[in-house]
């Protein structure tokens, strides 16, 4: 009798242990609230002495060596040029004598926080780089390369005028959609893929702040707040998924385009990680 | 106590040390001999030979080896289908179709069976993502 009892009892961990791992990844039981807890939860426990709000500061939140070089490049920010050149982009009329100003709530100014967000319409996540050129596009504008130059420009002024706003992304409740594409991006984030056999979480959370070769991969907390970037290593600035690009190929995959709809997901789920802290774009990156 | 954990173990068992253990015999002998040999598991002999390594083991004509680049081919396309391509296999693939149009027809074989086995574990890989992915979240 006792050994049934026993085995009752090993059945029921069992059966447990396994639904506690399906809770909260499935489109009925996933709970993005519970998720941005849980990651603040996993940094606060991994570098107890950092502050939630730094890490809108990247690895930089976390590695005092590396802050210190940064502070210093911080001094003449890279990206102040592109910046300039964003405002003037932004401000210069199309040939319709339309504007971006035209395109976007609030003229486009301080708007970088809602962004992406979920388009009930066109049952998509919308990137703030996708209305950029659909702005172009609709008033008879060649759409801007994804990755690099102009649109990055842009997107940098629109950041810089979006400075210190406190993250918002919304999944709407009444949209089932909207959700599922948060648990796509969220899957994708933890997938393991390429020859590498590596997710951005093996990196961005169990590999943060520990060597690859003679990198210190930041935490995913705060990865989307300070694009886009001038990274030292690109010597430019570039935009969010051109790094999703690059991250996806270290893993030794053949990665996927930019604005694609599987890394606009990984964006959304992102980004909502992010609610709470602030946009402090664009950044500087090694 | 300690029966509880004994019993747990029992039925564990089954269904995770047991289940891998021939992926784990096989891959181990793989990395330590490499092809061509033989190791035994469970009683039986295996060898650490993977399909491919089988496919371009055949004699190396024009026709088995256009064969076996337009499997790679079309695996990878498979592998490309679920998002999970490799970075290097195209360029494998076109690899094998040079040394193929040159008459080099057991490197074009070496080539094509090495993509087909890129694009074959980066299906296997996707597969096992589809109902496990979330065991990568820390808990």
């Amino acid at each position: 009798m006792k050994i049934i009892k026993n085995l009752a009892v090993s059945v029921g961990l069992i059966m447990s242990a396994q639904l506690a791992t399906a809770a909260g990844n499935t489109l009925e039981t996933v709970d993005p609230e519970a998720d941005r807890i849980a990651l603040q939860n996993f940094y606060k426990k991994r570098f107890p002495e950092a502050e939630i709000a730094d890490y809108v500061n990247g690895i930089y939140a976390v590695d005092a060596g590396s802050r210190e070089q940064w502070n210093e490049l911080e001094e003449f920010p890279p990206y102040e040029f592109d910046v300039e050149a964003g405002e003037t982009l932004f401000n210069t009329p199309f040939a319709n004598g339309q504007s971006y100003a035209d395109c976007f709530e609030n003229g486009g100014i301080g708007i970088r926080q809602n962004y992406p967000y979920w388009n009930k319409e066109q049952g998509t996540v919308k990137t703030l780089e996708m209305e950029i050129n659909e702005c172009r596009e609709k008033n008879g504008e060649k759409p801007l390369k994804w990755g690099k130059g102009p649109i990055a420009q842009i997107s940098a002024y629109m950041a810089w005028t979006s400075r210190d706003n406190t993250i918002d992304i919304k999944i709407p409740e009444d949209d089932k959609r909207a959700l599922a594409a948060y648990l796509e991006g969220k899957k994708f984030f933890y997938t393991k893929r390429g020859q590498l056999n590596l997710s951005c979480a093996n990196c961005h959370m169990q590999g943060s702040n520990i060597r690859i070769r003679a990198d210190l991969p930041s935490p995913a907390l705060g990865h989307t707040t300070h694009f886009p970037v001038f990274r030292s290593k690109w010597g430019e600035l570039g935009t969010l998924h051109r790094r999703y690009k690059g991250c996806h190929q270290d893993s030794r995959s053949k990665p996927l385009e930019m604005q694609s709809e599987a890394y606009r997901n990984l964006e959304y789920f992102q980004t909502y990680m992010s609610n709470g802290l602030v946009v402090n774009g664009p950044g500087a990156r090694k | 106590m300690r029966k509880l954990l004994a019993l747990t173990a029992v039925v564990l068992l089954p269904t995770t040390a047991l289940a891998e253990s021939f992926d784990q015999a096989f891959n181990m002998n793989r990395g330590m001999y490499g092809k061509d040999h033989t190791f035994t598991w469970n009683g039986k002999q295996y060898s650490t030979n993977h399909q491919e390594d089988v496919e371009a083991s055949v004699e190396a004509t024009q026709a088995n080896a256009t064969a076996l680049v337009e499997k790679a081919k079309a695996k990878n396309a498979e592998a490309g289908a679920v998002g999970f391509e490799w970075k290097l296999t195209k360029g494998l693939i076109k690899e094998a179709e040079a040394a193929l149009a040159e008459g080099e027809y057991q490197k074009a074989m070496n080539l094509a069976a090495q993509a087909k086995y890129h694009a074959r574990i980066g299906i296997q890989q996707h597969e096992y993502a589809e109902s496990n992915w979330h065991l990568s979240i820390p808990q």
